[in-house]
């Protein structure tokens, strides 16, 4: 987190509305009000591109505007208020982003899969990628994929691991400490999922990836991103945790 | 940094190292399995 050091860099005008140079009085106060209004005016386009990101279908829309409110976290980083570092703020919402894509993506597979438009999607990108979603789908009597031991692992992940991720990852941002706890939690539940979910793919290589258009390769690509939480484990562990209070 | 501390980091990088090198072997398997037979 920055310092509060009043007018650090004064002399570019940005975001300090009253300089001493200009003749104004910059309190402590003045300073935190400043460093307020200049996170939530970042946020609500990170929150808002964050949002669109996590839908899958609109994510593409939400790319701008998440990088527009980087861009304004940065210009105040630079301004020298006392805003998020932007290394929290990225782990923060590509997290959440991370948990919200597979827990919206699990939850229609468990509920949603007589569903025409999933009919369609999972069927096709099964298809495609991973016969997991192809191979005897709605076949069984809870519906969507059949592929041995998916089921478990979106019962288990969507009911416990993502929902904790997402409140891990709001109370992170908010720099709070449970959050930063539970985050370094989370990070590490994603090593859990990773090395039994890719053990699963490959016990079951020969349900998954026969006559599937783009076998191995192609789940491999589209599912590489996933890999967010467990990039951020090592910054979770050297980061100085006292910049995230009580 | 303290002795303590590197020792943590040091073993840190090391899970790191068997995390990554295990999925980079799954990967592997896959791409093996894939190479032998019939998909």
């Amino acid at each position: 987190m920055n310092l509060p050091l009043i007018n650090r860099r004064s002399g570019n005008g940005k975001a300090t509305s009253a300089s001493p140079a200009a003749g104004g009085l910059v309190t402590l106060d003045d300073h935190d009000e400043q460093s307020r209004k200049a996170q939530w005016s970042a946020d609500k386009w990170l929150i808002a591109g964050a949002l669109l990101l996590g839908t899958n279908a609109a994510g593409i829309f939400g790319l701008p505007l998440f990088l527009f409110g980087l861009k304004k976290l940065r210009d105040a980083t630079k301004a020298g208020l006392s805003v998020r570092p932007i290394m929290v703020t990225l782990i923060g919402y590509l997290v959440m982003v991370d948990a919200g894509l597979n827990l919206q993506g699990w939850i229609l597979d468990l509920v949603g899969n007589h569903t025409l438009i999933y009919r369609v999607l999972y069927t096709a990108w099964g298809n495609v990628f991973d016969a997991g979603y192809f191979w005897h789908y709605n076949q069984l009597w809870i519906g969507g994929a059949s592929a041995p031991g998916e089921k478990a692992w979106e019962v288990a992940l969507v009911l416990v691991v993502f929902p904790m991720r997402i409140a891990a990852a709001i109370a992170f941002l908010q720099m709070k400490r449970w959050g930063y706890q539970w985050l370094i939690v989370t990070c590490w539940f994603g090593v859990v999922i990773w090395v039994g979910y890719t053990m699963n793919m490959t016990v079951f290589a020969d349900v998954r990836y026969d006559g599937v258009v783009f076998p191995v390769i192609g789940w491999w690509i589209y599912d590489i991103m996933y890999i967010t939480p467990f990039l951020a484990i090592p910054y979770l562990h050297t980061v100085n945790r006292e910049i995230f209070s009580d | 940094m303290n002795e303590r501390d590197r020792q943590r980091k040091r073993a840190l990088i090391a899970f790191q190292i068997f995390i990554y090198g295990y999925l980079l072997l799954q990967f592997g398997l896959q791409l093996h399995m894939w190479a032998t037979r019939d998909w």
